[in-house]
């Protein structure tokens, strides 16, 4: 008992009088250092809304290469569901400042919050990710399989590769979010275990 | 100074408290710091993340809690936040302490050891620790007791009794008594 009394106390002390670099920071300091870290996040956040946009732009072309009306209708689809991807991911997504409230949620509160909020991502991609683009998709390849552009002989069968590819890496993402949901949940319940 | 007390004297500036935070906390948080960051360079940002996170926090401060619990709070929440975003980028599991007892570890059959190797171990053990486990781990070595640890990971006082004993059974298995006196 004494032996495992002194152990401990000597693990405190070796944790405890370790060197450190000594950071100092003045106010002044911390404000400046404040103010570049929002500006960094708004540049992340201006990135990922020109990234949206170059993606508009791209799809723009192809809306506004083509007179068939269908293919239009498509190619819009396609366009609002990139945006309402863009949208969510900026207000669901990570890159966000840490809320200055950090002191009023205990650990178990806020690791939960960060744990629930990454699942609910995960577990809703087929709303907001992949399901938003299918009426799209479907409408261009429909169009494509009415105007046939290229002249194939085989159209219908071409397409519906194209389709069935389309679906099979829509089925993968959509497995393997939800498998990494389910193991995000699986660590939340732990977490809600440890309340009691 | 109680919740009470704190609401009908006057408020302190949220620079002050940050102030008496920085001096009283300073070490810690950079032992914190280390805890949860084994690159020397992204540590010292994620240091300063927590330094500006506590400066920011103190705007709602109300003496709810002591000012140990409030700054080890968002010390935490902060490095916390920083591991969920590191492990998307990153390889390996983290896990917990019934687990990492029961792994093997390499290094145990070392004998001539100093402190700064014994540091070195335990900062390895740590960070292959969940976040949860850590911050019990941690408060213990900062040498907190139950009831402080409890209020501020919000873990129950039973279940923060298990970690602890767990925390030092873990340890004993880890690091001989000799070991630590560098014999």
């Amino acid at each position: 008992m004494a032996n495992e009394t002194a152990r401990d106390d000597e693990m405190k002390n070796v944790w405890q009088s370790q060197e450190g670099e000594g950071l100092r920071m003045s106010l002044d300091e911390i404000r400046l250092k404040a103010e570049k870290q929002g500006r960094s996040i708004e540049w992340r956040n201006a990135r990922e809304y020109i990234a949206a946009f170059a993606v508009v732009v791209f799809l723009g072309f192809s809306f506004f290469g083509t007179t068939d009306v269908l293919s239009r209708v498509g190619f819009g689809l396609v366009i609002a569901s990139m945006l309402y991807i863009a949208w969510h991911l900026h207000r669901k997504g990570s890159r966000r400042r840490l809320p200055s409230d950090l002191g009023v949620a205990d650990c178990l509160q806020f690791y939960r919050g960060e744990l629930g909020r990454q699942r609910d991502l995960l577990q809703g991609v087929w709303r907001w990710y992949l399901g938003p683009v299918v009426p799209g998709l479907a409408v261009v390849m429909l169009a494509l399989t009415r105007t046939n552009p290229g002249h194939l002989n085989h159209i219908v069968w071409v397409i519906a590769a194209y389709g069935a590819a389309i679906a099979l890496v829509f089925l993968g993402v959509w497995r393997l979010n939800e498998r990494a949901a389910r193991r995000l949940q699986e660590r939340i319940d732990a977490l809600d275990a440890l309340h009691g | 100074m109680d919740q009470a007390a704190f609401q009908t004297a006057r408020r302190p500036r949220p620079d002050d408290l940050y102030a008496e935070a920085a001096a009283a906390f300073g070490a810690a948080l950079e032992r914190l710091a280390r805890a949860y960051e084994a690159d020397p360079e992204v540590r010292r940002d994620l240091l300063q993340e927590i330094h500006i996170a506590l400066w920011r926090s103190f705007a709602g401060f109300d003496g709810r809690c002591s000012l140990r619990t409030w700054v080890y709070r968002v010390a935490h929440n902060a490095s916390a936040s920083h591991l969920v975003r590191q492990r998307r980028t990153k390889a390996g599991t983290l896990v917990g302490l019934e687990e990492l007892a029961s792994m093997p570890d390499g290094a145990e059959a070392e004998s001539a050891a100093d402190r700064r190797h014994t540091l070195g171990r335990l900062v390895e053990m740590i960070h292959r620790l969940e976040p949860l486990d850590r911050q019990v781990m941690l408060a213990y070595l900062e040498g907190m007791d139950a009831a402080s640890i409890a209020e501020i990971t919000g873990i129950s006082s039973r279940n923060v009794a298990t970690k602890i004993h767990r925390t030092k059974q873990l340890l004993a298995r880890r690091f001989q008594e000799g070991e630590l006196h560098g014999q």
